[in-house]
């Protein structure tokens, strides 16, 4: 719009002001750290607080787009889609005019990544709330929304990566096409231009020093539990819900073992293994008839088909019907989340047994399997 | 004053349970008798109590009591499968044992069973019973 191709390079001026340059930067880190943490469950808590600093970057970048310098308002990069072509055709034929902000289609990259990133965000946040239960959409969407909403958040996810690449890609070109580093004007805010125009932008430092300030405390605060926390008292990022409790079924079921939260079987299963309580492993649990209805009773009541947490929704859709597993380790469920564990773990004195699951599970004993609740030792 | 108390009434309760104890480990012994048990053993109940049995699983492989409970009952012991830690079994230092017939009956059907491959007689469960209070 009322960015004019500059020729007559000679004296460096400020372009990027510090809040634009410290969104770029951290929304780079955010979005980075979010992406090699989303593969495995035992650092949710850091996709998810890298999730909402993403998120709340790109509010901020949407005021600044409406009242930051010059440079950073949407209004001075708000190219048609014809200026892109042009722009383009210059750039194959070598003849790429010069802007001093964002090029017409480096603007493009700019607006997409923007509205991805909402996009992103947002379906994860539906994820979070379905799935685990927490966050500001905590258990108002069904496990089978959550499902869509998962791939829509991995695929909108990937295509940000996408225009990432070639965001990057743009950059690199048009650093060497103009002899010019874009990427340390990103750092430094300068970049070169003709000595006698005026400065059109100021520096903003409060504001981004505030900004920078937030974001640090935001990343302290959301991960504080990590400086506290001690080998007997480890941190769980997040608290499951409070399940249905049954003295008896504790006490009994627990004697030798840990009581297995009934949602980690099929009822079938918990029927089937009731009736054969007197060959139980190989041990005669001499329970009475009276003893097997209380605990039976509890254990239907909250079988994988309760779905009262992920991982009951999880069994129960992965078990085939006509299966009666008798062992938490054979659905699966279980089999598909422990694949990828290196046998020493199933070693360590803390673990012995695969019927462990208290060895890295902070919360077996309270059922609740949450992801970030998950500590191999060490 | 109130010091003395609690420290008279820990002692007094200390009493109590070994004194509970040692009625219903007599009763028990009674009731195994009028099964047709007679002159119960420590000596006799320590062997069976040591003694392999074949483990009907594994061959070669050897079950006794202390495949769990460990050689020396006044440790803590090992579930055989889960690794779940089993307490000290010696009343001499876990004052709850021995004082609950219900446990008392239910382990020795479900242990018996596992170890031995059947229930124990009324003769083995009072042999075994005076060894384990005697510890």
């Amino acid at each position: 719009m009322n960015t004019e191709p500059v020729s007559n390079i000679k004296a460096g001026a400020l372009v990027w002001d510090l809040p634009t340059r410290i969104f770029h930067w951290l929304l780079v880190l955010s979005f980075t750290a979010a992406w090699l943490s989303h593969d495995d469950n035992r650092y949710l808590d850091v996709h998810v607080y890298m999730g909402y600093l993403f998120l709340g970057l790109l509010v901020f970048r949407l005021a600044w787009g409406l009242v930051g310098s010059h440079y950073s308002r949407f209004h001075s990069f708000a190219y048609d889609w014809s200026s892109v072509w042009s722009y383009l055709g210059a750039l194959a034929s070598g003849r790429a005019s010069r802007y001093l902000g964002h090029n017409p289609a480096g603007s493009w990259a700019i607006f997409l990544l923007i509205v991805l990133g909402f996009v992103v965000s947002l379906l994860g946040i539906v994820v979070f709330g379905a799935e685990e239960g927490h966050g500001p959409l905590a258990n108002m969407f069904s496990f089978a929304v959550s499902a869509i909403a998962r791939e829509a958040h991995e695929i909108s996810a990937w295509l940000m990566l996408a225009v990432v690449c070639a965001h990057i890609l743009g950059v690199i070109v048009e650093s060497l096409v103009h002899r010019e580093n874009l990427i340390w004007a990103m750092v430094t805010g300068y970049k070169q231009q003709d000595g006698t125009a005026p400065s059109l932008v100021s520096r903003h430092g409060t504001v981004g020093v505030l900004l920078f300030m937030s974001a640090l405390g935001f990343m302290a605060f959301s991960f504080r539990g990590y400086l506290t926390e001690t080998a007997g008292q480890q941190y769980r990022p997040f608290t499951g819900p409070a399940l249905p409790e049954n003295a008896v079924w504790r006490e009994v079921c627990g004697e030798c073992h840990l009581a297995y939260y009934p949602t980690l079987l099929p009822a079938r299963s918990w029927q089937k293994m009731m009736q054969d309580q007197a060959d139980h492993f190989g041990e005669d649990l001499g329970m009475d008839n009276a003893l097997v209805t209380n605990i039976l009773t509890f254990l239907t009541a909250n079988s994988a088909e309760s779905h009262l947490t992920e991982t009951a929704w999880k069994v129960d859709i992965s078990t085939p019907a006509e299966e009666i597993p008798l062992r938490v380790t054979e659905t699966p469920y279980w089999q598909k989340k422990h694949k990828k564990i290196p046998e020493r773990y199933w070693k360590h004195e803390q673990v012995t047994a695969k019927g462990n699951c208290e060895g890295c599970h902070l919360d077996a004993k309270e059922g609740t399997f949450e992801d970030a609740a998950m500590r191999l030792p060490e | 004053m109130k010091y003395m108390l609690s420290i008279t009434g820990f002692f007094l309760s200390l009493f109590v349970t070994s004194q509970l104890s040692a009625t219903l480990v007599d009763d028990l012994l009674q009731e195994y008798q009028k099964a047709g048990a007679s002159g119960f053993d420590a000596a006799r109940g320590e062997a069976l109590w040591k003694k392999s049995f074949p483990d009907p699983k594994g061959a070669g492989k050897e079950r006794s009591c202390t495949t769990c409970h460990t050689d020396n009952l006044r440790n803590a012991g090992k579930h055989a499968t889960t690794g779940k830690a089993i307490e000290p079994l010696a009343p001499s230092v876990n004052n709850k044992r021995l004082t609950d017939r219900k446990e008392i009956e239910k382990w020795f059907l479900r242990n018996c069973k596992w170890t031995l491959g059947r229930e124990c007689s009324a003769q083995e469960k009072g042999d075994i019973l005076l060894y384990l209070r005697s510890q």
